[in-house]
């Protein structure tokens, strides 16, 4: 059992001072989790700690490769409307 | 000459903030808080024209989700959206720090606001801050936070050489807060909705209340969100000024959809530079406001509007070598022989008069580099500063910058030319005084109802917009009230 960190990683620094494990490092070019360290905070949180800070949707997953924070739960954008907004730069 | 800021309308008469000694925002403030900001860059708008300031991105953590923000970039308010600051550590900040300080004296103020939240990485900034009292006692230190890790850094920071906190609060009521903030991270937790507003406007209010009982200054940065928080403002202004906050810095809000922000992608926009100027008229009752903030990069270097970081790259200053005992000797000359300067102009200030006593004030836009002339040609001006001419004199409102986001091309996508666009920043105004205005600019102006002149290039800004206005009197187009300019 362990997360992960993967390449949409923002090297924001904003998980790595809370992990209770010390399971995340900084590295390049984003940081990881050393997944033999890696508890997913149970017995020490209710939730793991790094999903909880991370501003950044789908950049941490579990070990089923499932994202903790989905596409749109974090900003409130709805997916839809990101795509269309991007689709709609991509155009210009 | 000086650009004066007065914080009420004059409402006829001779008010003490409308003439005699009253010269810009600072002098409704204590003397000894006067004292500590008139050499302050970001403070004071006679300051900035002689004082530079600079930022340090050693903060990237945020405890925080703000709407106008994408953490794939620096923070949108504190910086400018779409650009990703070079990390420092304390280590490099330090000495990126000194090195400027050294190569460019006028740099009296160091300010870490970013990227994320300063007091979210209370580490790397209190490191850096305590090192920069230690090795560069001659700097003054800011900082800058969303609040809520702030009552639990209020110790920390006063026993550091921080005279001045901004804290950056858009509401007081959590039902608007839940429309700014999706997300705040407290106690081991993410927190949503209006619980997490609530928390953090408590935070906020609670940390800006132990900073003034500190003795630290606090300055008040507000985004202006149309529709959002735009006519709660003025509440926050008058509550943040009865706690004891010195200025309020009411800024637009930025939001574009390719910056990918939730404002940004949703549609939400951004406020006319007259609904700003005319929210901060209304707080300005209450408040001291600050009017000439550019809404600087957290990494900028150099004088307010200007950014220099590229001199001072990691690579660059690691060659570097400073002597910053001597640095601070040369400092020492050069900030008195600046304070001098400044005091000669400040007595030298001449009144600048209308002849007529019972015209209308009118609004006028004036192309220029610094230096209180108008001395810029109308196209290539990147931002005007606006004055507002009436009997009561001549006093400075606020800068509107132009052509922010567009660059290169002619068009802006939506089939708005850039003059347009430049035409539409100028909202309210009834003249625009450059130094020199070609043909179609100038005929675009006079159809959209803004009077181009280019009769008083090089002069005094203050002389060259009371003689427009006195102009436009003896002309009879002030005695009655008309519409304003709708470009």
């Amino acid at each position: 059992m362990a997360l992960k960190i993967i390449e949409s990683c923002v090297n924001c620094f904003a998980c790595e001072p809370l992990c209770p494990s010390k399971a995340i490092y900084e590295a390049k070019p984003h940081f990881l989790i050393d997944a033999k360290k890696c508890t997913e905070c149970v017995g020490d949180f209710d939730v793991p700690q790094c999903a909880s800070i991370c501003p950044i949707e789908g950049a941490i997953l579990d070990a089923l490769n499932v994202p903790l924070n989905p596409a749109g739960s974090l900003t409130g954008i709805p997916p839809e409307k990101m795509a269309e907004a991007m689709a709609e730069l991509q155009a210009h | 000459m000086e650009l004066p800021v007065l914080n009420e309308k004059p409402k006829g008469g001779c008010s003490a903030s409308s003439c005699g000694s009253s010269d810009d925002q600072l002098n409704h403030l204590s003397d000894e808080i006067r004292a500590k900001v008139q050499n302050h860059p970001c403070y004071s708008e006679d300051a900035h024209h002689y004082f530079a300031r600079m930022h340090v991105a050693v903060a990237p953590a945020c405890n925080i989700q703000c709407h106008y923000c994408n953490r794939k970039y620096d923070c949108a308010n504190e910086s400018r959206p779409g650009v990703v600051s070079e990390l420092l550590t304390p280590n490099q900040a330090v000495k990126k720090t000194m090195a400027v300080a050294a190569n460019i004296p006028q740099m009296t103020v160091l300010g870490i606001a970013g990227p994320g939240d300063p007091l979210a990485n209370p580490e790397r900034t209190f490191e850096t801050f305590r090192r920069l009292s230690e090795e560069a006692p001659d700097i003054k230190l800011c900082v800058s936070t969303n609040g809520l890790a702030l009552p639990d850094a209020v110790e920390e920071l006063s026993k550091h050489n921080i005279d001045h906190v901004t804290i950056t609060i858009n509401c007081v009521d959590p039902k608007i807060g839940a429309k700014i903030y999706p997300w705040i991270f407290w106690k081991n937790k993410r927190i949503k909705g209006e619980k997490a507003a609530k928390i953090l406007i408590e935070q906020q209010q609670k940390g800006l209340e132990m900073l003034v009982a500190k003795g630290i200054l606090v300055k008040v940065n507000s985004v202006m969100i149309p529709g959002v928080n735009d006519k709660h403002l003025a509440e926050v202004s008058k509550i943040v000024k009865s706690k004891g906050a010195f200025l309020h810095n009411v800024m637009p809000l930025i939001a574009e959809a390719e910056h990918g922000t939730f404002y940004g992608v949703m549609g939400q926009r951004s406020p006319t530079a007259l609904e700003l100027q005319e929210l901060q008229d209304e707080c300005s009752g209450d408040m001291n406001m600050m009017r000439h903030c550019r809404q600087c990069r957290a990494d900028a270097v150099g004088m307010l509007g200007e950014d220099r970081g590229d001199e001072f790259t990691l690579d660059k200053i690691e060659d570097m070598e400073i002597d910053y005992q001597a640095a601070m000797e040369k400092r020492k000359v050069i900030h008195q022989a600046i304070e001098a300067e400044m005091n000669s102009k400040r007595a030298a200030k001449v009144e600048v008069k209308a002849e007529k006593l019972n015209t209308r004030p009118v609004l006028m836009a004036v192309a220029t580099s610094g230096q209180h002339v108008i001395n810029v040609h109308f196209g290539h001006a990147k931002e005007f500063l606006i004055y507002e001419a009436s009997p009561e004199g001549v006093r400075f409102i606020s800068h509107r910058k132009v052509d922010q986001y567009c660059e290169g091309d002619t068009s802006c996508g939506d089939g708005e030319s850039v003059l347009q666009r430049t035409i539409r920043t100028l909202e309210g105004c009834e003249a625009v005084l450059c130094s020199k205005i070609g043909y179609e600019p100038w005929e675009m102006l006079e159809n959209a109802g803004v009077m181009p002149n280019g009769e008083h290039a090089m002069e005094d800004i203050e002389t060259a917009v009371m003689a427009v206005y006195n102009e436009m009197a003896s002309a009879g187009k002030l005695d009655e009230v008309q519409q304003r300019a709708t470009a």
